[in-house]
């Protein structure tokens, strides 16, 4: 993968001790900011459409463990 | 293979699927689109799950690939018509934390999508650096090295470099920055 090569040069830069460069009480605030962006996403009401789409997705696999369960066994 | 323990499985990860698709896409709408292919994906591929293992993990690699085979030219094209997620999903604010959620999105925004995705997993998600070393595909320091960087652009984002704590300053370069054309990161 190339990703590597589309940091930008300050990446690089920041690299060495960058353990060391924050604030303990800054890494804190946005480990908080963190937990609260993702969350507040993993809160939201799930749309239907997914349940809908594994009910499908069973039902077919059942009805052709139905049709075709004789022949696997075989 | 038992299929209903798979599919409550599957059921059971579909909001941390939204969570990191969005954090991925910055689209709500491009989440919902890479969750339900991923869903069919890990449906077509169940007999490849190793039960035992960590079924998010699993998923977030599916997700993860599709994300970048197929989506993420068209998740810049939704964010430049349609502006991000971040601005319109914002709104619950978060009084616990010093910084405001929309802002904190904003910033997160405009990381690089390899710092992003990892800073998410690992801050967020409850997966190992291990299990995000595994889903990306490098090695764990890489990962470290990548969720520092990330910490080190938000905080200068957010300008909370670490000396005045989280200031007022903040606020005015959030609103300059949401003034102006979104070009940070070209």
């Amino acid at each position: 993968m190339n990703l590597m090569n589309a940091d930008p040069p300050e990446a690089a830069r920041a690299e060495p001790d960058d353990e060391m460069m924050l604030d303990p009480r800054v890494q804190e605030s946005i480990g908080r900011s963190l937990k609260a962006h993702y969350d507040d996403l993993v809160n939201a009401p799930v749309p239907d459409r997914f349940l809908v789409l594994l009910a499908k997705l069973e039902d077919t696999e059942r009805r052709l463990k139905a049709q075709g369960g004789a022949d696997e066994r075989a | 293979m038992s299929a209903p323990d798979f599919k409550d499985g599957l059921i059971a990860e579909i909001p941390n699927l939204r969570a990191f698709a969005a954090s991925l896409s910055g689209s709500m709408q491009l989440a919902d689109d890479l969750v339900q292919d991923t869903l069919l994906k890990a449906w077509g591929n169940a007999e490849k799950f190793q039960p035992g293992t960590s079924l998010r993990a699993w998923l977030f690699t599916i997700l993860r690939n599709t994300y970048y085979s197929l989506y993420r030219k068209r998740g810049r094209e939704v964010q430049d018509s349609d502006g991000t997620y971040a601005d319109r999903l914002a709104t619950h604010g978060n009084q616990e934390s010093h910084l405001d959620l929309a802002d904190f999105r904003k910033a997160l925004a405009k990381l690089p999508e390899e710092q992003r995705e990892v800073l998410i997993m690992v801050g967020a998600t409850g997966l190992s650096y291990e299990e995000t070393a595994a889903i990306c595909g490098v090695a764990i320091g890489t990962i470290k090295s990548r969720v520092n960087r990330a910490r080190a652009k938000l905080a200068e984002l957010l300008s909370i470099g670490g000396v005045d704590d989280l200031g007022p300053d903040r606020r005015i370069t959030a609103a300059v920055q949401r003034a102006g054309p979104e070009t940070v990161g070209s």
